[in-house]
């Protein structure tokens, strides 16, 4: 149970940030598990190198870093793509061969890290902050991970919706994101919003990434890709437009996978590892039942089922 | 450079080049051509590789008399085994050949066809991260299935040739058994997008609207097209369980459907042969690192992380600066339009006498 909420913490963090990312930029970036996964290292690496034990140093380094890696992204590549015209599908394979080139620069990171201190950075163990409390109440003891990802959620989900709705910046990347030509004709930047956008997601999934090292009882540099099934569900089954429908995921599939794999691990005794084919199964389950048309190009036709047309 | 083996450098690399090509070719067909967002390409590549593993070994060991409930093929025993009892025969292995490279391609095939069914109606993002994730699962899948020796993998797969008693004979007698299939899906699949069927699917990957209104059912299409890549996948997977004698799920990661995709990309969408180009020039890069690597001795940074990052970054860079890649598209030559460039020159020569 604790475990639920727990995830549902990890999922809103990690997966609202590729839904405002998609709809405000249009590009379907599975560098996203990089992001994660570079959080999580900034942490290590603080810890391992400099023998740093604070959370929120390692928080703020890791968004502004992996921020700045967002949007390098964006100018290096994305822009570039986009400008000539390329298909959704082009800029999708551009990021994943960023997915590859990513992940394994961070390989050789750790390669060098282990070469001069010779730790294993390869999979790292949970990390002990010192400055996140542990609390307990009513007879539950909380994890610091669970504090971090109670307060950072809720951060995240306050500070999300007051841009978005209350502040210039907010109407703006809104706009940006219902009508790219629209918003730059009324004098939007639209470079600047686009960039903005990747700075904040970047970092938000970075600090999700952070609170994962002291949760995780092994960091290795395959942490954000084995989350991405589970971020990239959540994702779709808010369409990759709502925020709001997102978070309903999140929560989803939180509970879909801690309970129903707890229940079949007592029941049927399928292993823990099993999980992913739970997130698989409600993956398939909203693509067929509710198909996440206009994002990402699928056909409207479609909308019409034999016998609705009246 | 003292003993280096240059015809077993090119065995080994021919070989892999057959391998990847196939690969690459139907990754081509499916998203060059028809515009399906392939990224699972691994699903099916592990699944024609897990199936030949299981079907030789269990069926050899069975065949023999062992019993498998007691000595299955993934322990020590039955690996020991294996060896003993698995290159006696020449016909059981060249027959355990066909039953395999049959069942993987319609096996392969058919999970191709079924996970079509949920990603008929969705865009490219979505296609592309379910069979992504598909890949996953299977690994996750086998990883924990003991049958199939779990994270051990299978080990000790009798080879086709195995019967052979000299080592180099065997491996080009192999060479030419993957060259021979790698000639047989470059035409069938030239075939394939040269016909009105390729036309159709180059329809629908520049507009699939455009295609519904003009009458062609994109999901069947697609489904089709589907069915066929994935079988050759398997048949590619196929020859590397034979290739490398074992298999285990750690060898069915994503990037291997990445691999495939930076030799479509570097080769050029949409035109077979810059796959085979691409295939090639990936393999040469990863041949000569493999066979650099014991000569550098111990490094700071591992040359197969270096090899992985080249594989990102030349996906993106060929993408940023060719995105048509080295051998562009070219247009398809139908009867109607040679008869039409016939015509023509045939107007110039009247016009210039």
């Amino acid at each position: 149970m604790i475990n639920f909420v727990q995830y549902s913490f990890f999922y809103l963090i990690l997966a609202l940030p590729l839904t405002l990312s998609y709809r405000t930029t249009k590009v379907i970036n599975f560098a996203h598990a990089n992001f994660v996964t570079y959080g999580a290292y900034i942490a290590v690496f603080l810890h391992g190198i400099r023998g740093s034990n604070s959370m929120a140093l390692a928080a703020a380094l890791a968004f502004l870093i992996v921020g700045g890696i967002a949007v390098l992204n964006n100018i290096a590549v994305f822009t570039p793509l986009q400008r000539r015209g390329s298909s959704p599908a082009i800029l999708m394979i551009s990021s994943m061969g960023l997915w590859i080139a990513y992940k394994y620069v961070l390989y050789m990171l750790t390669d060098v890290a282990h070469f001069f201190t010779s730790k294993n950075f390869v999979s790292y163990g949970r990390i002990t902050y010192s400055d996140v409390p542990r609390m307990s109440m009513a007879g539950f003891d909380f994890s610091q991970a669970f504090v971090a990802g109670m307060i950072s959620s809720a951060l995240v989900l306050v500070a999300l919706y007051l841009t978005l709705e209350k502040t210039k910046v907010g109407r703006a990347m809104r706009a940006v994101a219902d009508n790219p030509t629209l918003a730059g004709i009324s004098g939007i930047p639209r470079g600047l919003i686009i960039n903005l956008t990747w700075f904040i997601c970047g970092g938000i999934v970075a600090v999700g990434g952070v609170i994962w090292t002291s949760f995780s009882g092994a960091i290795t540099p395959e942490a954000g890709d084995s989350m991405i099934l589970q971020i990239f569900t959540v994702g779709f089954i808010g369409g990759l437009v709502s925020l709001f429908r997102t978070s309903v995921g999140a929560v989803l599939i939180a509970g879909i996978e801690n309970i129903g794999i707890a229940f079949l691990n007592a029941y049927f005794s399928v292993p823990i590892s099993f999980k992913p084919f739970l997130t698989f199964a409600t993956l398939i389950t909203t693509l067929i039942l509710f198909p996440p048309l206009g994002a990402g190009g699928g056909l409207p036709y479609r909308f019409l089922r034999r016998g609705a047309r009246q | 450079m003292i003993g280096f083996d240059v015809v077993g450098f090119l065995v080994s690399w021919l070989t892999l080049f057959g391998i990847y090509s196939i690969l690459s070719i139907s990754l081509n067909v499916e998203s060059g051509v028809a515009g399906i967002t392939n990224f699972g390409k691994v699903v099916f590549y592990g699944i024609g590789a897990y199936m030949s593993a299981a079907i030789t070994t269990y069926l050899i060991l069975i065949l023999n008399g062992v019993d498998v409930d007691k000595t299955p093929p993934y322990n020590v025993n039955g690996v020991i085994l294996l060896g003993q009892l698995g290159n006696k025969d020449p016909l059981l292995n060249l027959g355990l050949l066909v039953l395999s490279l049959i069942l993987a391609f319609v096996i392969a095939g058919l999970v191709g066809y079924l996970l079509t069914y949920p990603i008929l109606r969705v865009g490219p993002a979505f296609v592309g991260f379910t069979l992504l994730s598909s890949g996953e699962l299977l690994r996750i899948f086998l990883l924990h299935y003991e049958p199939v020796g779990a994270s051990k993998g299978l080990m000790a797969i009798p080879t086709p040739f195995g019967w052979m008693p000299d080592s180099r004979a065997r491996d080009i007698a192999y060479l030419g058994l993957v060259l021979g299939f790698l000639a047989l899906t470059y035409v069938i699949t030239n075939k394939l997008v040269n016909s009105p069927l390729g036309r159709t699917l180059k329809a629908v990957r520049d507009d699939e609207i455009a295609a519904l209104c003009l009458g062609k059912h994109v999901p069947r299409i697609k489904a089709t097209i589907l069915f066929t890549g994935s079988g050759f996948t398997g048949v590619a997977g196929v020859l590397l369980a034979y290739y490398l004698t074992s298999v285990n799920p750690n060898m069915f990661v994503p990037a291997v459907t990445f691999n495939a995709w930076a030799m479509i990309i570097l080769g050029g969408f949409g035109n077979l042969r810059g796959s085979l180009l691409g295939a090639a020039v990936i393999t040469f890069v990863d041949r000569v690192l493999t066979f650099v690597t014991p000569y550098l001795g111990v490094t700071v940074i591992s040359p197969d992380y270096l090899r992985w990052v080249i594989v990102g970054l030349l996906i993106v860079v060929v993408l940023l600066v060719n995105p048509k890649g080295l051998l562009p598209e070219r247009p398809i030559k139908t009867p109607a339009t040679k008869e039409v460039w016939k015509e023509l020159q045939g107007e110039a020569s009247e016009q210039r006498s």
